[in-house]
């Protein structure tokens, strides 16, 4: 007779107890993986939406007036357009997407238009792998803003002469609500040259991906940060941060790791409980066979492996059980909340791995103390009782 | 042999001290076959279990086999259960989950003996339930559970026996089985200290020891 043996007869023996105490630990578990699987496409979504919001850090030459930028919307001072690559070229920051631009008002056919330079987007090196977010234009072509389109009757691949220069029309953009319906973009070297200010730009977009900050202790403003960064880089320029995405974003990380924070605490709670609990009824029911053990000559430590391996084999199988029923939920459920990330959400198996580990653990601690009680318990006084 | 000097065991209890033995002095030879007679409450149990290295008394020592009991460690008590004592109680006390044979191994305990099993089954031919060895305790007679559960107190070849009220819930011819083994037992060499309010035993006992209100009462 090996101590698995007894632990597994006993088992089969009271299959209630044995299934109440697995079903704890799935759920615990179910619950847990469900959240992280869908947590993780939650992230993946809100850095989408994120995105979809548009940069929110601009960053101009150092001499421009604020008041001037704001009114004007963007800067009348130029800077070399190799910024752009130097900014690239670090390893480290948080800015992710940048796009060097030039603009400038101008009045085209009897119409006050913005001329806008874009250079395809540049990612720093550690973030190439990154999907760019903004359109690029091709050299010799040009999107052309709503109202501009609408008023000057522009037509889709269609040829325009713009300070002397021929473009191709190769989209006319719907309409926005903002400056950009009356922007005629171009590419950056395009606009550069008909405009005569070869290797200049105004400003750099770029998104500040808070989320790549490590340290989760640094309490400086986002700006302070952003700045900071950018004295190292780029000496010559100085940032604008668009308070209101960074904030909305911030915002959106904290409201779900805080919703996550409280979640879990408290699942793990009530199913470490009810694991106590269901331990302390098994171990009331074996009372006698305790005291029967002990007179045999079944020492503590024994008696309390007997318990304690128990609840090891409910964690295990509940780890188990529960990483496939959660990663299940994930699956079934996750797409129709985060519809937009939905094909991305998959099993992480990492959370199998630490399942195994942790939940054999968690409920051999929650069994500590039916199992502490079941080694004092007097075998003569048990044994007595009829 | 079994020597008690001045054993007293007093129960704590929150109406009052209840004291269930009471200044007992008593000495079992090697070999003796005892009977403990008394009504319920008269404090045979306390004394069985206070002989079997189970129950600490409030005062006096307990020595068996010239091993002081009660000055051993918790570990070292054990040992000396598992390797001079066999138990066989009125409940039985058979563990449910287990078949006969598996409960007769247990006295082995786990994982120490890969022949547990053929020495169970030797046991459990010679008590006359081979046929029994792979049955439930909850699929046997009262007689056949309280053989299974002597087969278990001889399985490691203790020195002493303590039977405490072993035929209380038999029948009369279940209850002259339980005793006749008990009795072979005994002339094997064997100490038997069995508690009982009943007198089927006393015709095999060596010794009749009355007690009464945790006293030995040497009146009779």
């Amino acid at each position: 007779m090996t101590i698995s043996n007894l632990i597994f007869k006993e088992i089969i023996h009271r299959k209630i107890n044995f299934i109440l105490g697995l079903l704890a630990v799935v759920t615990a578990v179910a619950l847990f993986v469900a959240f992280v699987t869908t947590g993780q496409a939650y992230r993946r979504e809100t850095r989408r939406v994120m995105r979809d919001m548009g940069q929110n850090l601009r960053i101009i030459p150092k001499e421009t007036s604020i008041d001037k930028f704001w009114s004007d919307g963007f800067s009348e001072h130029t800077m070399p357009e190799e910024y752009v690559h130097r900014f690239a070229s670090l390893e480290g920051f948080s800015y992710t997407h940048l796009t060097a631009t030039l603009q400038k008002k101008v009045v085209w056919r009897d119409m006050n238009i913005i001329l806008t330079g874009i250079l395809p987007e540049v990612l720093p090196l550690d973030k190439r792998q990154q999907k760019p977010m903004t359109f690029s234009v091709k050299p010799g072509t040009v999107y052309v803003g709503f109202e501009v389109a609408h008023g000057l009757d522009i037509k889709e691949r269609g040829v325009v002469d713009i300070l002397g220069r021929t473009f191709t029309v190769i989209k006319c953009l719907s309409r926005t609500g903002s400056s950009d319906d009356i922007r005629v973009y171009g590419h950056l070297h395009d606009i550069q040259s008909i405009l005569n200010l070869e290797g200049k730009i105004n400003e750099i977009k770029a998104l500040e991906c808070l989320c790549l900050i490590e340290d989760e202790n640094d309490k400086r403003s986002m700006l302070a940060i952003a700045q900071e960064q950018l004295a190292q880089i780029l000496p010559e320029a100085k940032v604008v941060l668009v308070q209101g995405i960074a904030e909305v974003r911030q915002k959106q990380r904290a409201a779900m790791e805080g919703y996550l924070a409280f979640l879990m605490p408290v699942i793990l709670a009530v199913c470490g409980a009810w694991v106590g609990v269901l331990a302390m009824v098994n171990v009331r029911d074996r009372q006698q066979e305790i005291g029967i053990m002990r007179a045999l000559g079944y020492g503590s430590g024994r008696i309390m492996l007997l318990f304690l391996a128990k609840a090891a084999i409910i964690g295990l199988l509940g780890a188990a059980a529960g990483f496939f029923t959660g990663t299940a939920l994930a699956l079934n459920f996750g797409p129709g909340i985060f519809k937009v990330t939905a094909k991305a959400i998959k099993p992480e198996y990492v959370w199998l791995a630490w399942s195994l580990i942790v939940a054999p653990v968690f409920t051999a601690v929650s069994s500590f103390i039916p199992a502490m009680i079941a080694i004092t318990y007097d075998p003569a006084v048990t044994l007595r009782e009829e | 042999m079994v020597v008690l000097e001045n054993v007293v065991k007093t129960y704590r209890r929150r109406r009052g001290d209840v004291k269930a033995l009471s200044d007992i002095n008593l000495r079992i030879e090697k070999g003796e076959f005892v009977v403990v007679c008394g009504p319920s409450g008269s404090g045979k149990t306390t004394l069985l279990m206070t002989i079997a290295a189970m129950l600490r008394p409030t005062g006096g020592s307990v020595c068996v086999e010239q091993n002081n009991l009660y000055t051993m460690s918790i570990r070292d008590r054990a040992k000396f259960r598992a390797e001079n004592v066999g138990f066989v109680f009125q409940m039985f006390h058979l563990v449910p989950y287990l078949n006969i044979i598996e409960n007769v191994a247990l006295a082995g305990g786990v994982a120490s003996q890969s022949g547990g099993a053929v020495k169970a089954n030797e046991l459990l031919k010679r008590l006359g339930l081979a046929e029994r060895a792979f049955h439930r305790p909850s699929e046997l007679s009262a007689g056949e559970k309280q053989r299974a559960a002597i087969a278990r107190a001889l399985f490691n070849r203790p020195k002493i026996i303590l039977a405490d009220e072993p035929t209380g819930n038999l029948d009369p011819d279940n209850a002259a089985s339980v005793i006749g083994y008990l009795s072979e037992f005994h002339h094997s060499g064997g100490t038997v200290v069995l508690a009982t309010h009943g007198t089927e035993a006393e015709q095999f006992a060596d010794r009749i020891i009355h007690l009464h209100n945790g006293s030995i009462d040497n009146s009779g």
